[in-house]
């Protein structure tokens, strides 16, 4: 089904977070502020590597207004953090392995003081030769920037079947290419920061957004040397995190100048210094030698992916098994010989990123089909059919995953999709100037869903009738503009036919929600279907028991319906849909999002349209939410669930269970006088389950295709000697309006097996997957030229102009 | 122009006069974000390139990361908490289109994208493709891919054209 507003009908959601966000209402995070509070600010190292001779703090300390002034050694508990592998200091003792590292903060009464007190330490540093590659770092000889080695190797992986080698020597073509990525960087709107709180209680409110909040509590008590108990960590609404926001960042330096001073402390990165400090995509090397046989039927692919993981490890190793795990694509490949090895240099600090190292695989490994296509003088599109996995084969591990249609789904849609018609046919423009090309170039891309087998990957939720008598829901993910919050009220009002006001729904905050895991690898939505799927059963029968027991009516003629419990036959139509779209807007929100009451002033509109005072005039009402809440004891209300999230039975570390699949397609025009691509029309076939929030789901693949365009075209955060030369926004290129596609069609395919117990699939990331090697495969159709390295270079596809003179062309 | 230079500034925002002693060097969105505590402008690359603190200066867009306090004494300043439909506390059309749209996500880009919406649209009721995407190229947004803001920019700017259509037609 294409989707777009039109198809969606009475499906199209509005955000209940809309009318706080376009009125500027909406109190993200680093907006708070309290009378009291004071700035803290971080001082970063002035080299990618060196040895820290001394610190001098005392002229800084002496400073008016300053308040704090901390080092390694006021780190009461572990100076280290990092989600997988607590690698990073905190504060670094003696060595410092990139220009983000941090060596003190301070905390001052104004941001100026802050600054002031920051240029008044005074750090001697040995300079180091910094390892500012991979082959510097791997290099025999070179130093190892952690005790933890060997050598510079964070991790490696392996796939390994049949035997390549021999099968090698039988094939009649070969490709062998060396692929590259950038560097690419979040680039979220909103950097990072927050408030920090110590209370009466001794407790400590951090207000800071992460992409899971009990994560962070974990590290920063590890970090304290406190109970985990002893904090809150309130971690929504967030501006923007796309895997950016996933690790700590500013959080220890507030959370420990708040307990040293007493007082709220806030803290705000600039610009400059999210990028210096903050995590980007691994940038990688792909070496690809992929063989078949005369017929065009791949026999062997051999694999060599070298990532760049920066100073410290973060989830540098997971994003290396999710890269190999997919550097085989969505294919059956009977000898395979993948190595993959992530190691640290001085450059940065690469981390999560959405995709997750899928993105660099799937470019190599679909520029490689479209190379061997080319060879057979095949149909692109029909070359990788032949190629494909079939439905019951193992995943790309040999691990078992749930058998779905979905891959031949998508390959079909495109297949008959009038814009990939167009690479067979490319319609002539005689128009068109001479240095103008078109062409267009399709990609077909698996990809995993959740963290893999033996990572652990809770879920679980609360469902609860709270003393207002409001269907509450809790979940611990965060709502970072991915519209989970919009998402839950529709999987709500579609379980209970209740209406959006019947509904408290609570995410982001330790204090208040269950452990439901991470808002991160696709997977929140899915979770908190499956959550309520556990949850709406129990919860129903109690609710229904209770209002039998007070009507005299049986249970089974009763349901949930706006405001309360009806008599199933006098269930108003289209309860769900209570509210009209434009009522939606109109109406103010006064949702309570993170703990943080947000309120849009428009009382007078609010009670223009309240379904419960409309539900409560219609006879059929049995009893009301608000009633029933105040029978018996609150707990007994209250519904909790906890599971994991699906993964493959088979002992394969990292290995997926549940993927979606995406294919995409694009029309590119390359100035040949320039070197400028831009894309006209793309096209995304995703299958990921049945579309729950057609407004957010558009909105995901949009904006993952966008990201993606900047990966494919223009993003790279360059690095000189291990320090950045794009510091800010004017140097490194995100997409702007200009920038981006002139068209651009979602097309969803729905269908799961029959009895699926996992509902809806996360679709966050496989926007963002498969778009760049469809852009290369369009230039080449353009331009004939072969591109390897992302973003690309456009001096590789600059021609002379060579403009045969006849009537009309002017020789000057 | 040697008149010496004081703390004190005047300006009205939104509507309201205001008073305040600040440094002169003070910036625009440090005054609205810190002295008036109007954070729904934002801040995001201070070097007015992302539009995120975009608010109206006398009627024209200006980063106001880029703007010290006195570049601004004494104009008139329109931030997105100063823009609202007929009355106060409901949406200005714009804001609705944005909402129905989805021309938002996280929301951090939208304050300014909808500020440079109304100058785009106080300019060009009616804008053509290409006078959006030159209307809104100073603002970055980095959830939607632009696709909703522009389907939310079109249906403003029909309403905008209705309403003053119909206005007119009451003058006349």
């Amino acid at each position: 089904m294409l989707l777009n507003r039109k198809q969606s009908g009475k499906r199209w959601h509005l955000r209940p977070d809309g009318a706080p966000k376009v009125t500027g209402q909406l109190q993200y995070l680093t907006d708070m502020t309290l009378p009291d509070m004071i700035h803290g600010r971080v001082l970063r190292s002035e080299y990618p590597y060196a040895r820290i001779l001394s610190i001098d703090t005392s002229e800084a300390e002496a400073l008016e207004g300053v308040y704090a002034v901390l080092t390694s050694k006021d780190v009461p508990g572990l100076n280290r953090f990092g989600i997988a592998t607590p690698d990073q200091p905190v504060f670094c003792e003696d060595i410092v392995r990139y220009v983000g590292d941090a060596i003190a903060a301070v905390a001052a009464d104004s941001p100026e003081r802050a600054a002031l007190a920051l240029d008044a330490i005074r750090v001697e540093y040995e300079e180091l030769t910094p390892l500012n590659s991979t082959d510097a770092a791997l290099a025999l000889g070179a130093p190892e920037l952690h005790e933890h080695g060997p050598g510079n190797v964070l991790h490696r992986t392996e796939i390994k079947r049949g035997d390549a080698e021999q099968a090698f020597a039988t094939c009649d073509h070969i490709v062998t290419e060396t692929y590259y990525t950038p560097r690419q960087m979040h680039a979220y709107m909103e950097t990072e920061g927050g408030l920090f709180v110590p209370d009466e209680e001794g407790r400590l409110n951090v207000f800071a957004a992460t992409q899971h909040g009990y994560k962070d509590r974990m590290q920063l008590a590890r970090i304290i040397g406190c109970p985990e108990e002893d904090i809150r960590v309130v971690s929504s609404p967030i501006g923007g995190s796309f895997g950016g926001k996933d690790e700590l960042n500013v959080q220890p330096y507030g959370a420990l100048l708040a307990l040293r001073c007493g007082r709220p402390v806030k803290m705000h990165n600039s610009r400059k210094e999210s990028v210096r400090a903050g995590l980007k995509r691994h940038p990688m090397k792909i070496e690809m030698q992929t063989g078949m046989s005369r017929e065009g039927i791949i026999q062997a692919h051999r694999v060599r992916i070298t990532a760049d993981t920066g100073a410290y490890a973060t989830l540098g190793a997971p994003v290396l098994n999710f890269c190999t795990e997919h550097c085989l694509g969505p294919y059956a490949i009977p000898n395979v010989d993948v190595e993959g090895v992530s190691v640290y240099t001085n450059n940065g600090l690469s981390g999560e990123f959405r995709g997750f190292g899928g993105n660099q695989a799937i470019f190599a490994m679909e520029g490689q089909m479209d190379r061997l296509a080319e060879i057979m003088n095949m149909d692109p599109w029909e070359f990788r059919r032949r190629n494909m996995r079939e439905k019951n084969d193992p995943g790309p591990l040999n691990q078992r995953i749930l058998v779905t249609d979905g891959l031949s789904q998508v390959w079909e849609a495109l297949d008959r999709s009038e814009l990939w018609q167009k690479h067979q046919h490319p319609p002539t423009d005689p128009t068109l100037p001479p240095w103008i090309k078109r062409g267009v170039g399709a990609a077909i891309a698996m990809h995993g869903a959740g963290l893999g087998y033996g990572i652990p990957d809770p879920a679980g939720g609360r469902l609860a009738l709270n003393n207002e008598g409001k269907i509450e829901v809790a979940f611990s993910y965060e709502e970072f503009g991915q519209g989970l919050i919009a998402t839950l009220e529709i999987m709500l009002c579609d379980l209970f036919q209740c209406s959006t006001s019947d509904l408290s729904i609570i995410i982001g905050d330790t204090d208040r929600v269950p452990h439901s895991g991470s808002s991160t690898a696709s997977r929140s939505t899915t979770m908190a279907w499956m959550a309520l799927q556990r949850l709406q059963s129990p919860f129903r029968s109690r609710v229904l028991a209770v209002a039998s027991e007070i009507s005299g009516i049986p249970a089974d003629e009763l349901v949930t319906g706006p405001g309360g419990i009806w008599r199933k036959d006098q269930l108003p139509a289209e309860s769900s849909e209570v509210e009209s779209e434009v009522q939606r807007t109109r109406k103010s929100e006064n949702e309570e999002m993170s703990g943080l009451n947000v309120t849009v002033q428009d009382a007078e509109l609010e009670s223009a349209s309240d379904p419960i005072a409309k539900a409560g005039e219609r006879s059929g009402l049995v009893i009301s939410y608000a009633e029933l809440a105040t029978q018996g004891e609150a707990d007994e209300w209250i519904f909790d669930t906890k599971f994991d999230y699906p993964t493959t039975p088979d002992n394969m570390v990292g290995g997926h269970y549940l993927y979606t699949y995406a294919a995409v397609t694009a029309e590119v025009e390359v100035n040949t006088l320039t070197g400028e691509t831009k894309l006209l029309d793309t096209r995304h076939v995703v299958a990921a389950g049945p579309v729950i929030n057609p407004m957010g789901y558009i909105g995901q693949i949009e904006g993952g295709s966008v990201m993606a365009l900047g990966f494919t075209l223009t993003e790279d955060a360059v690095m000189q000697d291990s320090r950045y030369v794009t510091t800010n926004l004017d140097t490194y290129m995100i997409p702007t309006i200009q920038d981006i596609h002139t068209n651009l069609e979602v097309e969803a395919i729905e269908d799961l097996p029959e009895g699926d117990a996992f509902g809806p699939r996360g679709i966050g990331e496989i926007g963002s997957v498969a778009l760049a090697p469809a852009i290369t495969a369009a230039i080449h159709q353009a331009t004939g030229v072969w591109v390897n390295r992302l973003p690309v270079p456009r001096e590789q596809l600059v021609r002379p102009l060579n403009v045969p003179l006849q009537e009309g062309v002017s020789p000057s | 122009m040697n008149k010496p230079l004081e703390n004190h500034w005047t300006a009205v925002v939104n509507g309201e006069h205001k008073h305040l002693e600040i440094a002169q060097t003070t910036r625009l969105v440090d005054v609205l974000r810190t002295h008036l505590q109007l954070t729904g402008t934002k801040v995001s690359c201070e070097v007015g390139r992302c539009g995120s603190c975009m608010v109206l200066m006398d009627g024209e867009p200006v980063n106001s990361c880029l703007v010290m306090a006195y570049q601004c004494d004494g104009s008139d300043i329109t931030t997105i908490e100063g823009l609202h439909g007929e009355e106060k506390g409901t949406l200005h059309p714009i804001q609705q289109a944005f909402v129905e749209e989805g021309g938002f996500q996280c929301g951090y880009c939208t304050p300014g994208m909808v500020i440079s919406t109304k100058a785009l649209l106080d300019a060009h009721p009616e804008p053509t493709q290409e006078q959006i995407e030159t209307g809104l190229c100073g603002n970055l947004c980095r959830c939607t891919g632009y696709g909703g803001i522009i389907r939310a920019v079109r249906k403003a700017g029909e309403r905008c054209a209705v309403k003053e259509t119909s206005a007119e037609e009451t003058v006349s």
